[in-house]
């Protein structure tokens, strides 16, 4: 469970990244954030991990208020909450199995990690989650001979291996084609189900935003203006979220559309 | 027919800008009047008389290699050379601390990374020969003190190289890494390092290359090496023996240099 009372966010060069925020997110929720570049959606999903700090009112992560934590206490909020990202952010040089076994850092010891003296247990936790999605293949590749779809897949079993209870992914489709976004999403929508965990993911690709959200949130200039569940939502609270009439760009298209320039 | 009529829109003319140009020709001529004048005037023509002379007597000579003295010759080029690479270890391990000192994205406080920039560009100002002598000074002539001299210059400029790789690494793994969870040292090791490496052992091959060149050097002032015996044998007009060193030079240092170019091209 997710708590945000009144987070407000100023960036130190004076930018308002979130206005008075007031919104509870729910265990096993699959909750997707839409808006504009710039409303302030990356600000509001980097807040739960405290990649950036709120400079206004409490947030609370299971029950706890994460906007005074640090150091060791910081870390320990991070091991459970996962992160994906738009880019993906492997490390390119390491293998598959070494990159999603890097998962396991804020579970293991300095020294262990190291040395890469991994518990069995972690090593077949790798494992298991790259099956998951798919990559059991290729664990011995470097993570620079993957395509964009197979290296956000190889990202998804990393933070899997983190066992989060919470995931959050950061335009998790944006840098990919079609057919390979909604397997991705696909991939996050299953876990999510699976394994219970509340997954927060921004998008500005509406038809995916309504095929695999529970709800929508939706943001304008740092604020919330929309918030209901996916059943409730119209082309014209689209319209209302980006102020502006729905465009060709703001759809990423079906599955099958692409489908030929699959990998 | 079209490219006939085709033409880019004018470029912009700025009189500020030739009037500038103007001067800086200006200058530039100015410049080099003044030393070509200072040269013709001063400079000894009967040099050109002597210069022939002197080529046919040496020349030949260097060209005919005195091959009795090739034991010797190998011995202290594998000094040269192992100076040359316990040198650039001594460097290439130093360096790395100080390289992540000097890095920007390293280092949070801008003061205390600039300290670091100014330690590696302090170092690097120093001469090869001048902390030679004061190596050969302070622990005595011989190999020992060639290793130290190697060492302490490769590693200001090997600083400086490997910030540069570490500023250049993408942080957006870092960030990943952080969002895990994991401590400083693991996102070290897991992270910064697999991206670096390869380029570190890279830059510090190059640097072997240069400091094979450079250890070749170091004995003219004691400092272990060939250097010494090339000081002897040109004060001996030993010209057969020289010619025999010189290209016993530069047959080892292309044998390295094509070693270690088939091996930087394979790591990166």
């Amino acid at each position: 469970m997710i708590t945000f009372n009144d987070v407000s966010l100023v960036y130190p060069n004076g930018t308002q990244g979130l206005k008075n925020i007031n919104v509870e997110i729910n265990e096993g929720e699959f909750v997707v954030i839409v808006g504009l570049s710039g409303a302030g959606k990356s600000t509001f999903i980097r807040s739960v991990n405290r990649m950036v700090t709120p400079t206004d009112g409490e947030l609370l992560v299971n029950g706890e208020n994460i906007i005074p934590k640090k150091g060791k206490e910081l870390r320990k909020l991070r091991t459970s909450v996962g992160m994906i990202f738009q880019n993906y952010n492997l490390v390119n040089r390491s293998s598959v199995i070494k990159n999603t076994i890097s998962g396991r850092l804020g579970h293991t010891g300095t020294i262990r990690s190291v040395f890469n003296l991994y518990p069995k247990a972690d090593k077949k936790l790798a494992f298991e989650n790259l099956k998951r999605v798919h990559m059991e293949e290729k664990i011995y590749n470097r993570a620079d001979e993957l395509s964009g779809g197979q290296q956000q897949r190889v990202s998804i079993a990393r933070v899997l291996t983190q066992e989060p209870s919470i995931i959050l992914a950061d335009e998790p489709v944006a840098s990919l084609d079609p057919p390979t976004s909604h397997q991705v999403m696909t991939y996050l929508r299953r876990v999510n189900k699976e394994d219970n965990i509340t997954t927060i993911v921004n998008l500005h690709f509406i038809d995916m935003a309504m095929e695999y959200a529970d709800r929508i949130i939706g943001m304008r200039d740092g604020e919330i203006v929309f918030d209901g569940l996916v059943n409730e939502v119209e082309e014209k609270t689209f319209e209302q979220i980006y102020n502006r009439p729905i465009r060709e760009e703001d759809l990423r298209g079906s599955e099958n559309d692409a489908s030929a320039s699959g990998e | 027919m079209m490219n006939n009529e085709f033409k880019l829109p004018p470029k912009p003319k700025s009189n500020r800008k030739r009037v500038r140009n103007l001067i800086i020709a200006l200058i530039l001529v100015v410049i080099y009047y003044w030393a070509f004048s200072g040269v013709l005037s001063r400079i000894d023509w009967s040099f050109v008389n002597k210069l022939s002379d002197n080529l046919t007597r040496i020349v030949p000579r260097l060209a005919n290699p005195d091959w009795a003295e090739i034991g010797k010759v190998t011995e202290l080029i594998f000094e040269t050379v192992f100076i040359a690479y316990a040198g650039t270890l001594i460097a290439a391990v130093l360096a790395v601390p100080f390289g992540f000192w000097a890095a920007g994205n390293m280092v949070k406080s801008p003061i205390w990374n600039t300290f670091g920039k100014w330690f590696l560009i302090l170092d690097r100002t120093f001469p090869e020969l001048i902390l030679a002598i004061f190596f050969v000074i302070s622990v005595g002539p011989g190999a020992f003190a060639g290793v130290l001299t190697i060492g302490l210059t490769s590693f200001g400029m090997l600083g400086k190289l490997y910030a540069e790789v570490i500023e250049s690494i993408d942080m957006d793994v870092v960030e990943a890494m952080e969002a895990n969870g994991a401590n400083k040292v693991q996102i070290l090791f897991y992270a910064i390092f697999p991206q670096v490496l390869p380029e570190f052992l890279s830059f510090a091959l190059y640097r072997f290359e240069v400091d094979i060149r450079a250890s070749t050097v170091l004995g003219l002032v004691g400092a272990g090496g060939i250097g010494t015996l090339i000081v002897l044998t040109a004060a001996n007009r030993d010209w057969e023996q020289l010619g025999l060193i010189i290209i016993s030079i530069i047959v080892v240092v292309m044998i390295i240099d094509y070693i270690s170019t088939k091996i930087r091209k394979r790591l990166v």
